[in-house]
């Protein structure tokens, strides 16, 4: 094992964000049946994949070096997958959103949905951000021969 | 080397922002698609324009135009005249609906230059409209404005709403402008000619910066008045009673109490800022002090009411030194210059109570059931969830009052009581004796009561005229009486009069309940001088006083059906039902000694009615020609559980007066899979083949205009959707509703709020190609139509004249935003005082109720608006509102709720021999009747709605209502749904992708293929179509199609926005892919 550069760590605080999203994701799918996410299996498809696939962009400058092909494709495809994720937890919570700070503000159960998904959101947004930063540093601090 | 892995990972790097900048924009692209009719609303942008050529051949804009004063000479909209209108209609509306309830010693009017003080925070906020709902938007001239000055100061004085608090839901503590700033044109006005005392105005200003009161406010379960105190006052100045001696000549206090959907007053509900109160609609212990600082500054103290339900004034009644009481609603925008012409005498108040003011509301037998009740076993047996909206299931009320509601119970009971009947005397419903049940004790203000600075005498003139016929063919009933009523001016100064026709019929004990006295119509006098006398024909729908009896034996198999009982039924004017009631009273030789007022016989009429004259049954029929029998039989809890429940009855009041039924539980199955929604099995292998869809015969929507419903040529027209496309018009009710390529529609925004004006900004049209489509660029684009009073203010004005009128002027703004279906006005009747939304539906009476709604809708409909009422039926509460399960008789749902709606529906009073004037719209309930969703029984949707009354068009749920009951909302008889947000449809709003519809209770997903295989439903959606088509035919819709119509597609700021950042993103994540390919084969090849 080489000694680990920026990247891997800010990839692995995007590994940890990347689970907490996912598993506020489901959990936001399951407090109330009528705010569940449609696709759900689906998005926990997508997440798990781009778990993996940090996990790939954590490993392989270990073996390939920094800024390697496999590990930019990786994180490239986490990146969207993230933002998959996070983007249908909003685009299917818009209309809750909307009617909880207009006429429907004693949805209790929406509300808690509702943090909820900001919760997952912003884990993955932020785990997408260290991401994108990680893409820019070194995750591997020997250089390669 | 290291420079050239510097550039990788700046290759990389930028490809992975890029990547997520992508995905963002990708993201945000189909949000803002999805929800673009929202967006644009909000934006004032237009995504998706009709396009039609305007030719001789294809004329255009030609069907429904304002009128010719409010349009320049060309043609386009004149937005100084539009605003000059609604100011000089809201002005009147306040004028003619403010009711004067006390005037000791002629205090009022007070003299042109009086020097006034005013007092209570409320008459520097007051409340003109609700926080949600029916909201005061933009500019307005507040009361000191309207009563010291001419000109409006709009620049400052732009309305504010309270803001629910978004983390504790429960307290309201913002506040904030409805609008940001009004920069367009200052009005003048003809003030009250009044100096206010400048140093309370100031104080209270300075108060609200802590108070936070707004224009627009909600109850709350547990209320604040919040009303400053004394201390409060001196600690902002401690000199202010200096400024008595000046401005001393009468004293103006504001109380008030809000109203605004989602929420109400509950019993007991009083919070720290509430002190002194035991009941949310009692006076605080400041708003006393208030009163009594009053009495300190002049020897003429007037109270106005600023409220929209009965608060608890009999203190002030009875307070000598209280000289004048006036309740003013909510007046809307410019409704405060209403109540200067009265407080200065321009005008002599002519308004009647819209609710009766019990001293203490609680004393409502329906107080003893409302609020929020759970079945005991909720948790074991209610599958079906809240719904998108998070609704709580199991909740449900009893309305074991029965028929007496309001007025109906107090006084029934009063005239029992001093018949000596039904132990009316009792003290068991009494709050304000421990001793006896006694009227003056429990009642401040009766219904329909108002005074005026004159007199009025009424007499009717002879025998009314009856016109009673049946339609040989069909049975329907004509049968009206004209009431012939002179109106003589008996005081010193002009003024105008309501003149109500009340109607008793004989009450059997233990049969039929029957209330002692109900208004049948009511007409206004024109303004009489002193001494004048007119003669008012006032037309009663005999129908009004049949009762609803839903144990008669209609002989086939049926029960159920309207009675007219034989006997002596009694006719009376009055000013308000108790008036009525005392002159019936008197005509009756009761004993006056225990009578609370007097009465004159001379104000009476009486008729012997027995099958010679008017059948039994004659009622029987609708006037559709439809056998009427019960239809809302899973109303009644005792229908599903016999015996727990007891209804109040006259015959022995104490014995039956409503005990709380707070702990119920669910026993029998039927009422437990009513509950669950299992109300229609979908079928899947009917031969539908019969139900003809996708048809070329050659006919578009525009041809439509003017069709009659029955028209055979809507067959045609309907022949040609697909079912899929008659699938999304079911689907997406609103606001954005979707095309049909096959008729020729597109999708257009169609439907919007309110009641007190059109929820649209002049300057964000829907329909921005009319000719008087106010641009963006006009100086008053951004006024905003939601101006005028609340629904109990017109109501007030027992002015049908004036209710058709704002329904008018709501048409005309709806030509101005381009919005061809209103939701609304409110027609729920007042259960009782605490329902949060009373401000915005009329009455507790139905036939007022009803006229005004009707007058309101045909007023709309000549300007091409289809106004559809909400919410049919039962909005009896706003606690636990959604899918709160109203239990009650169905002769108290027909006599009261329903008949609001059945005098709106049927319209008689437009219909002429060639035409049957009716409504064309409707938004349901999210309440149930009884076990059942409002939206599925098909009872009320389509027996009642439809076969009883005629009803023909829109008849939509209310948001997201029910989406999980797709195919009983449907089979009911409901035509849409309200999908509010939604847009963009057969694209990213589709019937299988739109997450509303797919989860329906019996495990079934709304996609094309739902109906295949049920016949019935396919029968059904193609009605419900036609019902909705057939609405838009009728509206202004109509004014933007043309054989040349077709659709164009802006691109709107925020559109090219995100196509811009997507494209950018794109390029610019490929260019850097590239790089860091080229990066990385470079160093390959240097190695």
């Amino acid at each position: 094992m080489k000694k680990q550069g920026i990247a891997f760590y800010l990839n692995g605080i995007a590994f940890v964000l990347g689970i907490a999203g996912l598993i506020l994701t489901v959990y936001s799918s399951k407090v109330s049946s009528d705010n569940a996410l449609q696709n759900l299996p689906m998005l926990i498809a997508g997440g798990v994949v781009a778990l993996v696939l940090v996990l790939v962009g954590m490993i392989m400058p270990n073996k390939m070096g920094n800024h390697d092909p496999i590990s930019a494709v990786a994180v490239l495809a986490a990146i969207a997958l993230y933002s998959y994720v996070f983007g249908q937890c909003i685009l299917q919570r818009v209309m809750l959103i909307a009617g909880l700070f207009s006429f429907n503000s004693g949805n209790t159960a929406g509300w808690q949905v509702f943090y909820i998904t900001i919760g997952a959101v912003a884990c993955l947004f932020v785990g997408a951000i260290f991401l994108v930063i990680g893409s820019f540093c070194k995750s591997v601090k020997t250089v390669e021969a | 080397m290291k420079k050239a892995a510097m550039k990788k990972a700046l290759w990389r790097g930028l490809s992975s922002a890029m990547c997520l900048t992508l995905s963002f924009s990708i993201i945000l692209g189909i949000v803002l698609e999805a929800n673009a009719a929202a967006i644009d609303t909000y934006l004032g942008t237009t995504s998706q324009l009709l396009s039609s050529e305007n030719n001789e051949e294809n004329p255009l804009y030609d069907k429904f135009t304002p009128p010719a004063e409010l349009l320049n000479e060309d043609g386009t909209g004149n937005s100084t005249a539009l605003i000059q209108a609604a100011i000089d209609l809201g002005r009147r509306e306040a004028a003619e609906g403010a009711v004067l309830l006390k005037n000791e010693n002629n205090t009022l009017p007070l003299a042109s230059g009086s020097n006034v003080t005013l007092l209570g925070i409320r008459s520097h906020v007051p409340l003109i409209g609700s926080s949600f709902g029916v909201k005061a938007q933009g500019p307005f001239i507040n009361l000191e404005q309207a009563l010291s000055q001419n000109k409006t100061d709009f620049a400052n004085t732009i309305t504010t709403t309270v803001n629910t608090n978004a983390t504790s839901r429960e307290v309201a503590t913002e506040v904030s402008k409805t609008m940001s700033s009004w920069t367009g044109e200052e009005f003048d006005f003809e003030g009250a000619g009044f100096n206010v005392n400048p140093t309370m105005v100031e104080i209270y200003d300075k108060l609200n910066e802590t108070y936070k009161h707004a224009n627009n406010e909600n109850p709350e379960e547990v209320y604040n008045a919040n009303e400053p105190s004394i201390a409060d006052i001196e600690g902002v100045n401690a000199g202010y009673k200096d400024s008595f001696v000046q401005y001393g000549d009468a004293a103006i206090v504001v109380v008030g109490r809000p109203s605004a959907e989602s929420k109400d007053f509950l019993p007991g509900g009083v919070g720290e800022g509430s002190e002194g109160a035991t009941e949310p609609l009692q006076l605080t212990t400041n708003e006393m002090d208030a009163i009594n600082l009053a009495k300190e500054v002049s020897d003429k103290v007037i109270v106005l009411v600023n409220s929209a339900t009965a608060v608890e004034i009999g203190d002030l009644k009875n307070d000598p030194d209280v000289d004048a009481i006036l309740w003013i609603g909510f007046p809307g925008n410019y409704g405060m210059l209403g109540i200067a012409d009265i407080l200065c005498g321009r005008v002599s108040p002519s308004g009647g109570l819209f609710d009766i003011f019990p001293t203490y509301n609680m004393s409502a037998p329906a107080m003893q059931n409302m609020g929020k009740m759970y079945y005991t076993n909720t948790d074991e047996l209610i599958t079906r969830s809240g719904g998108v909206l998070g609704f709580t299931p199991g909740s449900y009320v009893i309305e074991a009052e029965g028929i007496y509601v309001g007025y109906r119970y107090y006084e029934t009971r009063y005239y029992d009581a001093v018949a000596g009947n039904g132990n009316a005397t009792s003290p068991v419903g009494a709050y304000a004796s421990t001793e006896e049940w006694n009227y003056a004790n429990e009642v401040a203000y009766g219904f329909g009561f108002g005074l005026s600075y004159t007199t009025f005498a009424f007499e009717m003139q002879g025998e009314p005229i009856f016109d009673i016929t049946v339609d040989e063919e069909t049975g329907a009933p004509n049968a009206y009486a004209t009431f012939n009523v002179k109106v003589t001016n008996t005081g010193s100064v002009a003024g105008k009069t309501p003149v109500q026709i009340y109607g008793q019929a004989p009450y059997i004990a233990g049969g039929v309940e029957k209330s002692a006295i109900q208004l049948l119509n009511f007409e206004k006098s024109n303004v009489l001088q002193p001494g004048e006398s007119e003669v008012v024909s006032v037309k009663v729908d005999l129908q009004y006083i049949a009762s609803y009896d839903e144990n008669y034996d209609n002989g086939d198999g049926t029960t159920g059906t309207y009675i007219m009982d034989p006997g002596m039924y009694y006719f009376a004017v009055g000013n308000g039902a108790h008036d009525a009631l005392n002159n019936i009273m008197v005509a009756q030789g009761m004993d006056q000694t225990k009578m609370v007022g007097t009465g004159n016989a001379a104000a009476v009429y009486s008729k012997e009615i027995n099958e010679d004259f008017i059948a039994k049954t004659l009622f029987s029929v609708s006037k559709t020609g439809y056998e009427i029998s019960n239809q809302l039989p899973y109303s009644d809890w005792n229908y599903y559980q016999p015996g727990e429940v007891t209804y109040l009855t006259r015959t022995d009041w104490a014995g039956t007066f409503p005990k709380t039924y707070d702990n119920m539980t669910l026993t029998n199955q039927e009422l437990i899979d009513n509950l669950n929604g299992k109300t229609y099995t979908l079928q899947t292998t009917d031969d539908t083949s019969e139900v003809l869809w996708g048809q070329d015969n050659g006919i578009q929507f525009y041809e439509m205009y003017g069709v009659s419903y029955d028209d055979p040529k809507w067959q045609q027209l309907l022949d040609q959707l697909t079912l899929e496309e008659a699938m999304y018009i079911f689907s997406f009710g609103g606001p954005s509703i979707p095309g049909a390529e096959s008729i020729g529609t597109v999708e257009t925004y169609m439907t919007e709020n309110a009641g007190n004006g059109v929820a649209v900004a002049l300057n964000a049209s829907k329909d921005p190609n009319a000719p008087w489509a106010i641009p963006t660029s006009d100086v008053n684009g951004n006024w905003h139509p939601q101006v005028f009073g609340n629904a109990p203010l017109a109501a007030s004005s027992f002015y049908p004249e004036l209710m058709n009128e704002l329904g008018q002027f709501t048409g005309i703004e709806s030509l101005f935003t381009g919005i061809n279906i209103l939701w609304g006005p409110g027609l729920n009747t007042h259960r009782h005082a605490y329902n949060g939304r009373n401000g915005e539906y009329y009455s507790e009476d139905p036939v007022l109720s009803g006229v005004a709604a009707m007058e309101f809708a045909i007023g709309a409909l000549d300007y091409g608006l289809v106004a559809a009422p909400k919410h049919f039926a039962f909005n009896d509460q706003e606690s636990e509102r959604g899918g709160v399960s109203p239990y009650m008789t169905e002769q108290r749902a027909r006599e009261v709720e329903l008949r609001a709606y059945q005098i709106a529906f049927e319209a008689t009073k437009y219909d002429t021999e060639d035409f049957n004037a009716g409504m064309r719209g409707l938004m349901t309930s999210f309440s149930k009747i009884g076990s059942i969703e409002c939206t599925t029984s098909y009872g009320l949707m389509t027996e009642i709605l439809v076969n009883e009354w005629g009803f023909i068009g829109y008849a939509v749920t209310d948001i997201y209502d029910d989406t999980d009951l797709w195919n009983a909302v449907l089979n009911a008889g409901t035509t849409c749904f309200d999908t509010r947000g939604q847009s963009g449809f057969y694209t990213s709003t589709t019937l299988a992708g739109c997450s509303l519809f797919q989860k329906q209770v019996d495990g079934s997903k709304l996609s094309t293929d739902l109906l295949q295989g049920d016949l019935n439903l396919q029968l059904k959606l193609k009605e419900a179509v036609h019902k909705n088509i057939y609405a838009w035919s009728v509206s202004h819709l109509m004014n933007r199609y043309n054989a040349t119509t077709h659709v164009e597609n802006p691109i709107t700021w925020w559109r090219a926005a995100y196509y811009g950042l997507t494209g950018v993103s794109a390029v610019v994540m490929l260019l850097s892919a590239g790089m860091y390919v080229m990066a990385c084969t470079k160093k390959k090849e240097e190695m």
